[in-house]
């Protein structure tokens, strides 16, 4: 194997330095997370048939989040992210957490900001992943404050990097041929590896694939079996719970499985891919939900500005309080919706324009 | 001639720049209200790729906020993931990649991961790739907007996020395994940039009116090369900014934002 690999040479054209690509091809790769052969047995172990998945956020997380474990966030940035489960892990507390993520804003910031608080309740140790920000409202304030305090260690790939690592674990197969990454600094820093590809005789870059422990997605509809219909963005959401050994879906609706079987290629998730099923409506917020509602800008200014306020003079009574208030005081998601005023919860609906969606 | 903002003119140099019966894989903010103009004027069949999965929407919500807005999947014609969006782009159906950064090196290759410091202990530490190394890998032609500062256009990256022309190398991207042909323009509010075929090297094309070869080159850290064809850039009119303005981009959002001092 190692004949094959190459490198497209583009150390030249930074100022990285080779202690920070030394680890590229130095340490034996492992998954950070379960193995595909692990991932295999996880599956295999399930009961597979139809049963009722429906249980609460609480007893979901009790009997799968578990120190250590690689946490798969589905969702993209503002956009249909499992806000609920995240409140909920963050109040029950797990530690050495691997994330695994494309693109997040809250939610990651939400577990950072608990690290931050208290990391013998909360603790992150490293994140694959292509982005982590709140794009328009700004740069993430906590993600900033954990690298800077070397607290995470990272394994960076595009967008596309992220899916297809999901979606590799999705297929069931070890790996997958990207067309990026390649000739970028990425290609130094993650742990991809560039081959000649056997038929081409082209270079092509291979990206590992992601199997998160457990995968947290939250859907528009599904039947109390889990079987899954996503409307507007997929995200990588089915990809992620297809890839996780374990996943814990929210979704804003229970519909009935005669639905499921009469558009049955509306569904994204089948059942035996979901192990927990909670009816939390606004089960995203203050992210979107395309059909339900729009996201709460300033909710999530709020939440930044609480940060950005921590990371800039080290003081944490505000972010303390928030967590106080809105997550360790409230018993379940719904008290913390309870908290928000009804007027602004219908708002957000009107704001999302009566998005079309098929729940028949 | 009308008084307009440095982010409106930016937005209307991208939208010049996109051709019609074209795909356009936008990023936040200016690409998507540059789309959204050159579709109301001289590319009535440009469409849209967001990257959270939709092809062709109609953005009659207003502008979305975000790539995974639900208004980017009003009326889309195609609507899955990521993966879906990006193997459309890996198969070679999106035309112009278009992204923005902090730093750009004079063969177009762009930094959205730090500043200063360095991977492991970062000094100022950006969101990461997001989708951008993958759009300027392999959509075919990559349009950048960047702020034309010294510290923004320097001659060596802290971190190549998205490739460009590589060291400059004709045969770099081949080597990197990336399929499209690379970066294509670079978009400022008082230069048009492009890439000479020869040297892959960016080349100044177009400048503000009243502003010299001389006075870009002030603003860029390395060697500029100028194309014999220089000319000054093409100023919106009263009817485009108040497409910008009324149309594309009625809340400020992106228009109105204050310049870095």
């Amino acid at each position: 194997m190692d004949k094959l690999m190459k490198s497209s040479d583009i150390r030249n054209i930074t100022g990285l330095q080779p202690d920070e690509i030394k680890k590229k091809g130095q340490e034996p790769f492992e998954y950070w997370g379960p193995t595909p052969f692990e991932a295999r047995k996880a599956a295999v172990a399930k009961e597979k048939g139809l049963h009722d998945k429906r249980t609460t956020l609480k007893e979901a997380v009790d009997k799968y989040i578990k120190d250590g474990i690689n946490l798969g966030i589905g969702g993209f940035v503002n956009t249909r992210v499992p806000v609920a489960a995240i409140h909920e892990i963050i109040r029950k507390g797990v530690k050495d957490l691997t994330l695994s993520f494309q693109s997040q804003s809250l939610c990651a910031e939400l577990l950072a900001g608990a690290m931050i608080i208290d990391p013998d309740h909360v603790s992150i140790k490293r994140v694959e992943l292509a982005w982590w920000g709140y794009e328009v409202i700004g740069i993430a304030p906590l993600f900033r404050y954990l690298l800077s305090e070397e607290m995470i260690q990272l394994d960076d790939y595009t967008n596309y990097g992220m899916s297809v690592r999901f979606k590799a674990a999705a297929m069931g197969i070890p790996f997958i041929p990207t067309r990026d990454h390649g000739g970028s600094d990425m290609e130094l820093v993650n742990r991809g590896r560039m081959i000649e590809c056997p038929f081409t005789k082209e270079d092509v870059y291979l990206v590992p694939a992601c199997h998160p422990d457990v995968g947290l997605v939250h859907v528009p509809v599904a039947d109390m079996y889990g079987n899954s219909r996503i409307f507007g963005a997929h995200c990588t959401c089915p990809e992620i719970a297809v890839a996780a050994a374990h996943t814990i879906v929210t979704t804003e609706q229970i519909i009935p499985t005669d639905n499921i079987r009469k558009y049955p290629n509306l569904t994204e998730i089948p059942y035996p891919a979901v192990d927990a099923l909670i009816e939390q409506p606004f089960g995203g917020y203050p992210g979107a939900c395309y059909g339900y509602y729009w996201f709460d800008m300033p909710e999530f200014q709020e939440f930044r500005g609480i940060s950005d306020e921590f990371r800039k003079t080290g003081n944490k009574d505000k972010l303390k309080e928030y967590y106080d208030k809105y997550i360790f005081g409230c018993e379940t998601f719904d008290d913390f919706l309870a908290t928000r005023s009804y007027d602004k919860l219908k708002e957000l609906r009107q704001m999302d324009g009566v998005q079309p969606i098929l729940i028949d | 001639m009308a008084e307009y903002g440095p982010f409106e003119m930016i937005a209307y140099t991208g939208s010049r720049v996109l051709e019609d019966e074209t795909i356009v894989f936008v990023g936040t903010g200016l690409p998507i209200i540059a789309s959204m103009h050159a579709q109301l004027t001289h590319a009535p069949n440009l469409n849209m790729i967001f990257e959270a999965g939709s092809l062709g929407a109609v953005l009659e919500q207003g502008l979305p906020l975000s790539v995974g807005d639900t208004r980017a999947f009003r009326k889309a014609v195609y609507a899955k993931g990521l993966c879906g969006a990006f193997e459309l782009t890996q198969r070679g159906y999106a035309d112009y990649a278009f992204i923005g950064g902090a730093q750009i090196d004079k063969f177009g290759n762009i930094n959205s991961h730090f500043e200063g410091g360095n991977y492991l202990k970062p000094g100022v530490r950006f969101p990461g790739s997001g989708g951008a190394g993958a759009m300027a890998a392999n959509c075919e032609k990559t349009i950048a907007i960047m702020a034309l500062e010294k510290r923004r256009f320097v001659e060596r990256l802290d971190f190549v996020t998205s490739i460009g022309f590589g060291d400059g190398e004709p045969d770099y991207r081949r080597k990197a395994g990336v399929m499209g042909s690379g970066p294509y323009r670079v978009i400022t509010n008082q230069a048009l940039f492009g890439f000479d075929e020869e040297t892959r090297r960016m080349t100044l094309l177009e400048v503000l009116p009243g502003k010299t070869a001389e006075d870009i080159q002030e603003l860029v850290s390395f060697e500029l090369l100028i194309s014999p064809d220089l000319t000054d850039m093409k100023e919106p009119s009263e009817d485009d900014l108040k497409l910008l303005r009324e149309e594309c981009d009625p809340e400020g959002y992106f228009l109105k934002r204050k310049v870095a001092k």
